[in-house]
């Protein structure tokens, strides 16, 4: 039997009846299998599939049961019980009481929650295999067997197969982990409401409050960072955007000989890895480092110059090493696309009469930017988030008394965040931070779906 | 003039000649005047003292009069070979006149001619040597129709390389320390390296290596194996609840990664796999079907005709997945391997949150980032120099090597 005809089945089946349908047109069995998960397959000819359901219903329920109802309950309060010091009369000294641990209280909420939708995505599934089961008994089809179920889970069905392990694996560390995050922004698990001493309890939008708008350090901290976060992903993106598109196409013009020499030189420093490179060059910025003792020794300044130091110095020096990091990569990626201009449109631009920049600017600056444009957007977002090129070179350096605490001058909202869960453990502001970069993201990221016909029509390819 | 020469393109000679001939002039305009004392070069090179830099000089002298009487003899008599060799004298010139920037302060200081020497000291004659020498060069290679990017590309090459130079250089450097007042190292020696590897180090710096090598080898594994799965169901297949999986997995991706390393840490501690190795490999492998873009991209490539001939003929998905995509895939594959290989070298965030003060587990980029501390540095910086080179050396081998596929699989991503 081929696909094709398959899904021409599956297609006339489903037209029948939808969720609500399915009950209330169904037979008895179909309408017990919204209590009892795959009732309608067992009486269907799919008595193994049924059972399985069947199986993973009582598991789940007997997991609400022993746990997870509790466990969601606590999610409302997130703990009442504080740590104490209790005076134990019979052995004589105080004792320490263990309280509700709220960090634990939320993360386990979360993942009981995670475990009911995952129960909810069965059930929902249960019912329409059970629904299409009977439909294809009734309308005289052979109903698939359960050896033969799995023998499809190679081919019709080898998304179930394939996809199990990236989705466990993405629910466990990395979907959990984010919504509890995410909750966490709506708390005030900061430096004074640590577990286990003390409880945090749920305070709605106070963080985005503080952050964006009041007028203490936190916004004060906020602003300036973001608009240095701007200003570093625009020229960092932008600078090796253009310069890497310069070295590629001197590298590519004809009169080069040894192009595959010229482009391992520089593909070096991007081999090497970012942090090596990135720790390197700051020790050699350093006001003791080998550029300030060079500049010295072959006469062009006098003194050390600040370049990590002084505020300045250190956004140029960020920028500038960045550029170093960066164009190679360009370079890379531009020097396919060169290839793929056509030569004819050089010629007859040559023949009118066209010189290098009028080509560049009417001809191959167009194509590029045409073709890069999702590239480029990516690229800005990535800078905007580019926490090594930040870290490793200055760690937010230099710092200022007028930023909330740790905060620098070169900080990055990423590096920001990176310290406040790390240095002060202040969560509920980190995740804050969090979702506002989402936000950014997000926007840009819209912008490229509008703009780019690739994400649109994915199928232009094939 | 109304000269042809095949080869050579003459209408930019007299250009050529009027820069090499004021060239040759600024030789004997000043050189350097500071403290009420002016010299020409010549004048430098008369009262020089005993240094080797006064090469540079010595060249830059020899080199301008040189080319300055080739372009006159070429003027008369132009040959094809005899223009090519006034390129290269030209181009010793120009190089010659830019090392004077960064060695005119030792060589007039050891002449006795300045105390303490400061290159905003340099006489127009130099500044205008210097602009004549490049556009001599410039207007020469016109003249023989080589490409002026060349020189872009030696100085930019330069540039380029001098941190990776001065990396190395440290790594061999005999006298230990951070600070040091001079380029070239008074003494060379292994050690530095041998000591990263002693049993009298308290640096457990093979353990590292190892440490990263194994992270390093299950991840290519693992991590390529998910990828290319949910690359090929993604870009092959279709199913309800595709589009709106690909939608989830990219608003996962808008949020910074390390934003939960918290919380996976506390996942990680409940499943009791904190503080291991296995914990890298499985947090890496939990998240890399994230990274699916750039192979979907290039399976979407693949024309659809070829699964349909395959299911005709009676074949699987599953087969059409190793018998047709994969042998397909050879560059992308590379692309992944030597992204997730590259990936466990550098990766510091979460290792470090990780292993804590557990010295024994770290990866080489959690144990370098230690070493670098500032409290550190001096005690450990050629060390660090040494542990660089180590790490950085393999991967710099392995990537020269594949480039190929790398910007196979780049450029592959971004078409249209």
């Amino acid at each position: 039997m081929s696909g094709q005809a398959n899904s021409v089945i599956d297609k006339e089946i489903y037209k029948g009846r939808n969720f609500v349908t399915i009950f209330t047109k169904g037979d008895i069995f179909s309408k017990l299998s919204y209590i009892f998960c795959g009732l309608a397959n067992i009486k269907n000819g799919q008595a193994v599939k049924g059972s399985i359901f069947l199986v993973l219903e009582i598991l789940y329920l007997v997991f609400m049961k022993a746990k997870g109802l509790r466990l969601i309950a606590d999610l409302m309060t997130l703990g009442t019980k504080t740590q104490s010091m209790v005076f134990n009369e019979s052995v004589g000294i105080y004792e320490t009481v263990q309280g509700d641990n709220s960090m634990l209280i939320l993360l386990f909420g979360v993942v009981s929650v995670i475990v009911s939708a995952v129960f909810l995505a069965m059930w929902l599934f249960s019912i329409y295999s059970g629904e299409r089961a009977r439909a294809r008994r009734e309308l005289g089809k052979h109903v698939p067997g359960f050896i033969e179920d799995v023998r499809n889970l190679a081919d019709k069905n080898i998304h179930f197969s394939f996809l199990t392990i990236p989705v466990i694996g993405l629910l466990t560390f990395t979907v959990t982990p984010l919504i509890y995050m995410i909750l966490m922004a709506f708390t005030n698990y900061d430096s004074e409401h640590q577990p286990p001493g003390n409880l945090f309890d749920w305070v709605g939008l106070e963080n985005f409050k503080t952050l964006l708008s009041s007028s203490d350090r936190l916004s004060a901290t906020f602003w300036p960072v973001l608009g240095w976060t701007f200003i570093w992903g625009i020229s960092a993106t932008f600078s090796c955007y253009f310069g890497g598109m310069i070295l590629a196409m001197i590298i590519n013009s004809k009169g080069i000989k040894l192009k595959k020499f010229w482009r391992t030189i520089f593909v070096i420093t991007y081999a090497i890895p970012g942090f090596i490179s990135l720790r390197f060059v700051a020790t050699m910025l350093g006001e003791r480092g080998i550029f300030n003792v060079l500049l010295q020794k072959w006469g062009f300044t006098e003194g050390a110059l600040p370049f990590l130091t002084n505020t300045m110095w250190a956004r140029v020096s960020v920028i500038v090493v960045n550029f170093w990091i960066g164009v190679p990569v360009t370079m890379l990626m531009v020097s396919g696309i060169l290839m793929n201009i056509p030569n004819e449109l050089y010629e007859s631009a040559k023949i009118d009469g066209a010189g290098p920049v009028t080509i560049f600017r009417k001809i191959t600056f167009p194509y590029m930017l045409f073709v890069t444009t999702p590239y480029l957007i990516a690229n800005l977002i990535g800078n905007f988030n580019n926490f090594n090129a930040i870290y490793f070179l200055t760690a937010g350096a230099p710092n200022s008394l007028d930023y909330f605490k740790g905060a620098g001058k070169t900080d990055l909202l990423v590096t920001w965040l990176y310290k406040l869960t790390r240095d002060s453990n202040d969560y509920n502001l980190a995740s804050t931070i969090g979702i506002i970069i989402f936000v950014i993201s997000a926007i840009f990221t819209l912008i490229t779906f509008s703009r780019s016909g690739s994400m649109k029509n994915e199928e232009g390819f094939q | 003039m109304k000269k042809t020469v095949i080869g050579l393109n003459l209408d930019h000679y007299v250009r050529a000649l009027v820069g090499a001939l004021i060239l040759f002039v600024c030789i004997l305009l000043p050189y350097a005047s500071a403290d009420g004392k002016t010299v020409s070069m010549l004048q430098a090179l008369a009262a020089r003292g005993n240094s080797y830099v006064d090469i540079i000089l010595f060249g830059a002298v020899i080199s301008a009069a040189l080319s300055a009487v080739l372009g006159v003899v070429m003027f008369f008599k132009t040959t094809v070979g005899g223009v090519k060799l006034w390129q290269a004298v030209q181009a010793f010139s120009t190089a010659f006149f830019t090392l004077l920037l960064f060695s005119s302060k030792k060589i007039l200081e050891t002449a006795g001619l300045y105390g303490n020497f400061l290159n905003k000291n340099l006489g127009f004659g130099y500044w205008i040597g210097l602009i004549a020498a490049y556009f001599t060069l410039i207007t020469v290679m016109r003249v023989t129709r080589t490409d002026r990017g060349y020189i872009i590309l030696v100085i930019l090459s330069v540039i380029w390389l001098f941190p990776v130079l001065w990396i190395v250089i440290t790594s061999l450097r005999a006298e230990q320390g951070y600070y040091v007042g001079y380029f070239i190292p008074r003494g060379l020696t292994l050690k530095n390296y041998a000591n990263l590897f002693s049993n009298q180090s308290v640096l457990p710096f093979g353990r590292w290596w190892l440490n990263t090598f194994i992270v390093a080898m299950c991840g290519c594994v693992f991590n390529t194996m998910i990828v290319l799965m949910t690359a090929f169901i993604l870009s092959r297949t279709r199913f309800s609840g595709r589009k709106a999986f690909m939608n989830v997995l990219m608003i996962i991706g808008m949020f910074p990664g390390f934003m939960s390393l918290i919380a996976v840490y506390n996942i990680l501690k409940g499943i009791g796999l904190n503080q291991s190795l296995l914990a890298l490999i499985v947090v890496g492998a939990a998240g890399a079907a994230m990274g699916y873009h750039v192979t979907k991209g290039f399976f979407d490539t693949i024309p659809r005709a070829l699964d349909e001939a395959a299911i005709i003929d009676g074949a699987s998905r599953a087969q059409i997945f190793s018998k047709i995509t994969l042998p397909l895939s050879k560059s992308i594959i590379v692309y992944i391997v030597l992204g997730g290989f590259l990936g466990a070298w550098s990766d510091y965030i979460f290792p470090s949150m990780l292993f804590g003060d557990k010295q024994s587990s770290y990866t080489v980029a959690v144990g370098l980032f230690w070493m670098t501390d500032f409290r550190r540095i001096d005690t450990y910086y050629t060390q660090f120099a040494a542990g660089a080179v180590l790490v950085a050396l393999p991967i710099v081998i392995l990537f020269v090597w594949l480039q190929r596929f790398y910007v196979e699989g780049l450029s592959g991503a971004v078409k249209g």
